[in-house]
């Protein structure tokens, strides 16, 4: 294994962690779909069976690729690994918090 | 009114469901043979294995999941759920969340992991173990949480 493809996967993870969290919290634009109408468009904030599902994950998986793309072509030596693996695990922990705290609060 | 994918949605949810189970053991022994690695043991060729049954399994169910998923959101949730239990439908949301963190953990952990040996620096060994026992654990709760809400409302 490679300290590069390492760097890689946390910077992924992270971006993912955050492109998946913020869309959807901040109602940025996204995709939206009404399965109803099967049809797609882009908008802030669903109305009935709309959903955003699909437009949240593909930014995250863009934001991911993206981010580990990045790490994996630049390849930096800072920070330490064991700051990069506890800031990605740290957003997917707040991701948790975030999505634990609304189920605890609807449930 | 017809959704999408919908006259299929049955065969969906059983491939979704086998497929999911075959997500959450494969990511499970990556997850073991990770710690095991992190612990100084050689497990590079149960890694490398586990590194492409993994996210190849993750990412077919997630697949099967998305198609089905507008069946579930006209059929089973604005239909019967948000009624009649609307604390099913928060399990299942926070069930899709969690899905979704897993797939971008597994991924990361398996093509993170390959090749993964004791001569590796403990200080490269541990995150892969974090990445890969958090998003099994993330599959974990997700194919438990989808397995009730199933037995609750199933597809009509």
């Amino acid at each position: 294994m490679s300290e590069r493809a390492l760097r890689s996967a946390l910077a992924g993870v992270a971006a993912f962690a955050v492109g998946y969290l913020l869309p959807g919290t901040l109602q940025l634009p996204s995709l939206l779909y009404d399965p109803a109408a099967r049809l797609a468009f882009v908008g802030r904030v669903p109305s009935g069976v709309v959903m955003r599902y699909y437009g949240d994950l593909l930014i995250a998986c863009a934001a991911g690729l993206a981010a580990a793309a990045a790490v994996w072509k630049l390849q930096p030596r800072q920070p330490p690994l064991a700051i990069a693996a506890g800031s990605a695990l740290s957003l997917v922990a707040l991701d948790l918090a975030f999505y634990l705290s609304r189920l605890l609060v609807g449930v | 009114m017809t959704v999408i994918f919908e006259g299929a949605a049955r065969a969906l949810l059983i491939a979704h469901a086998v497929l999911g189970f075959t997500a959450v053991f494969a990511s499970t022994h990556h997850a073991a043979h990770a710690v095991l690695a992190t612990l100084g043991s050689r497990q590079t060729r149960a890694l490398d294995r586990f590194a492409w049954i993994a996210p190849l399994a993750v990412v077919a169910q997630a697949l099967f999941g998305l198609a089905l998923y507008p069946t579930y959101r006209v059929r089973v949730r604005a239909a019967v759920l948000e009624r009649s239990a609307p604390a099913v439908v928060q399990w299942f949301d926070f069930k899709e969340h969690l899905a979704a963190l897993s797939l971008a953990l597994v991924i990361g952990a398996a093509l993170a992991g390959r090749g993964m040996a004791p001569e590796t620096p403990r200080d490269q060994r541990w995150p892969v173990a974090a990445l890969s026992c958090t998003g099994a654990a993330f599959l974990w709760a997700a194919a438990l949480i989808g397995l009730y809400v199933t037995a609750r409302q199933p597809l009509p």
